[in-house]
């Protein structure tokens, strides 16, 4: 009697679980579609022959007879391209990313594994200093730093960009550390370690996941900055990829007729090798880093 | 940790001391290139620093209060659109960012074939650098050469003013683009929370006869519910004072009908060279960022963690 019932709902549980299936490959088939197509939109026109005014849907179907490397040439021809833009946007990111990340190595740690006097206040402190806008801070800046001569200088953008990231990362850092067990660094000392010791030997092999989203977001953010720079450089020899793309991007949606998108697509996809390449080299690290840092919270 | 807290202050610090030498580096930093700036701004708020120096006020001069009186009377119908816009722009894209991050982290959630090449493929935006996309989309959403307009064209939807239109037209322009930025990191971030869930409640549940949605509203929700707070008011706080999406795209425009805080002080200091303007409109965005952050952190539990 109950046999032919039961068997009938489980027949109805598989049938709407097929449904939910199929419900959610058509979800993330269009979330997929949607994230990846802008990606796609700018390597396809970086090697498309066809320039912005004449782009239509059916321009944008992959076809071998459109592709060239005319634009990628265009950007690559001329050689301010690698002794100015790049070499200034690596400065400024290389040496920020690296200046940072020693310091909030530093601050991380030393918020997590001390319990020293005014540490709530430090960290009420600090969460509140957050709160000021940082974009904002390029006004006393630019005043502070045209006092020391520093306006259109090297030194004068590093040392912002070196600042910008630290709080931030400092307590992606802190909260990390938190989530490993103290009795590693215990056993350390133990074992005859300093406390420096222990730090060096035992924490910061651990938490190289952390470290390769710091890197990442330390090295984006001055590699990719508008703001300051645009504020601060004002000279030819300190321009940087991100000054330079913007003004691509401005005459091309300026002119009208003389728009040259390829060449804006094929500069943005020069551009971001960098970021890809620091992206692969810290790949394992920086997901379970991002969900680490995340979930802490 | 917390028993050391109880300890007398003395004991605590002769133990406790090498904490500073590590903070040494970052104190110096927060000094000279966050306190610092921070109480210029507020000096700057004071003074008259402006392209146009007024009538018998020559410029870097104490005005007092002047300069929020402006932004408090003759300046009042703009001051009240940043407030306003700053706080749909950072409410409306949180929203949207949490509704879509949920979604797809329940979906990835359940075992489906090929869910870590979907989830690889979703991070990618987030990878991209925001100042590179945000260009694009730029580029994407222009009235006459846009390829989303051309898109729309395809459903014979008539092509739409993205960034010169209405209300509708160039929020929505400005929110979608800021939700393809964004949702890659809500998704992984709600993912790993879901995770966390103890598989053999779902199990039980289903067993019981749960739905879907009852399983999600009492086991999942629940369970990431402080997850999902916290990275909402982290994100809001960013969002308010988020430039780039609405300087490259808008720049504020058309009017004043995108105009929030960050964009509007930085034209104001670089593009007008108004200084002290800036400098005001700071100090109230800050103290409205405070007036949010500080409740919110203190009264709830959203960041325990950090105090550990």
């Amino acid at each position: 009697m109950k046999l032919p019932s039961f068997f009938g709902s489980r027949r109805k549980r598989l049938k709407s679980r097929i449904v939910s299936r199929i419900l959610s490959h058509f979800a993330l088939i269009v979330a997929t579609l949607f994230a990846l197509f802008p990606i796609y939109f700018i390597f396809w026109t970086s090697i498309l022959k066809i320039q912005l005014a004449a782009i239509s849907l059916s321009s944008l179907i992959p076809n071998l007879a459109l592709i060239t490397l005319y634009n990628y040439n265009y950007v690559l021809s001329d050689p301010t391209f690698f002794t100015i833009y790049l070499k200034n946007s690596l400065i400024f990111g290389l040496s920020a990313a690296g200046v940072g990340l020693v310091l909030a190595l530093f601050t991380g740690y030393a918020l997590s594994r001390f319990t020293f006097p005014g540490r709530k206040p430090f960290i009420y402190f600090i969460i509140a200093l957050m709160q000021f806008p940082g974009t904002m801070l390029v006004i006393p800046y630019f005043f502070m730093f045209k006092e020391l001569n520093l306006i259109n200088t090297y030194l004068g953008l590093i040392i912002p960009y070196s600042a910008g990231s630290i709080v931030f990362t400092g307590i992606l850092v802190k909260n990390y550390i938190d989530s490993i067990p103290e009795d590693l660094e215990e056993a350390a000392l133990v074992d005859g370690e300093t406390k420096t010791g222990a730090f060096t030997k035992v924490i910061i092999p651990l938490i190289k996941p952390i470290l390769g989203l710091g890197v990442l977001l330390a090295f984006i953010g001055p590699y990719t900055d508008f703001i300051l720079a645009r504020a601060f450089i004002t000279g030819n020899s300190l321009q940087t990829l991100a000054l330079r793309l913007y003004s691509v991007s401005s005459i091309s949606s300026s002119g009208g007729a003389a728009i040259d998108y390829g060449v804006f697509s094929a500069f943005s996809f020069l551009m971001g090798i960098p970021i890809l390449i620091i992206y692969l080299i810290f790949q394992k690290y920086i997901i379970s880093g991002l969900t680490l840092g995340g979930v802490k919270g | 940790m917390a028993h050391i807290e109880e300890k007398p202050f003395l004991f605590r610090l002769k133990r406790e001391w090498p904490a500073y030498l590590y903070l040494l580096p970052m104190l110096v930093v927060l000094l000279l290139l966050t306190i610092y700036p921070i109480s210029l701004t507020f000096y700057y708020s004071l003074t008259f620093n402006g392209p146009l120096p007024a009538p018998g006020i020559p410029p870097n001069t104490y005005v007092g209060l002047r300069n929020y009186n402006i932004i408090g009377t003759s300046d009042l119908p703009l001051t009240e659109t940043l407030i306003m816009n700053s706080f749909f722009w950072a409410t409306a894209s949180i929203v949207i960012f949490i509704a879509v991050g949920l979604g797809l982290a329940a979906i990835l959630n359940q075992p489906l074939r090929g869910k870590t090449v979907y989830r690889t493929l979703l991070l990618f935006p987030w990878a991209m650098p925001a100042f590179i996309t945000i260009l694009t989309w730029s580029n994407m959403l222009n009235f006459n050469f846009g390829i989303i307009n051309a898109i729309l064209g395809l459903f014979s939807i008539p092509p739409v003013q993205w960034t010169t239109g209405g209300f509708w037209a160039v929020w929505g322009g400005l929110l979608l683009m800021n939700t393809w930025l964004s949702f890659p990191y809500y998704m992984v971030v709600f993912l790993a929370a879901m995770q966390s869930i103890p598989k053999d409640l779902y199990e039980s549940a289903e067993i019981d006869g749960a739905s879907i949605l009852y399983r999600f509203t009492h086991i999942t929700v629940p369970y990431i519910g402080s997850t999902v707070g916290f990275v909402a008011l982290m994100g809001w706080l960013f969002t308010f004072n988020n430039f780039y999406p609405i300087y490259l795209v808008t720049a504020g425009g058309p009017g004043n009908l995108t105009s929030i805080f960050v964009v509007r002080v930085f034209q104001e200091a670089f593009e007008r060279s108004h200084y002290s303007l800036a400098a005001t409109y700071t100090v109230i965005d800050f103290i409205i960022m405070l007036f949010v952050a500080i409740p919110a952190i203190k009264y709830t539990r959203l960041s325990e963690g950090w105090f550990k």
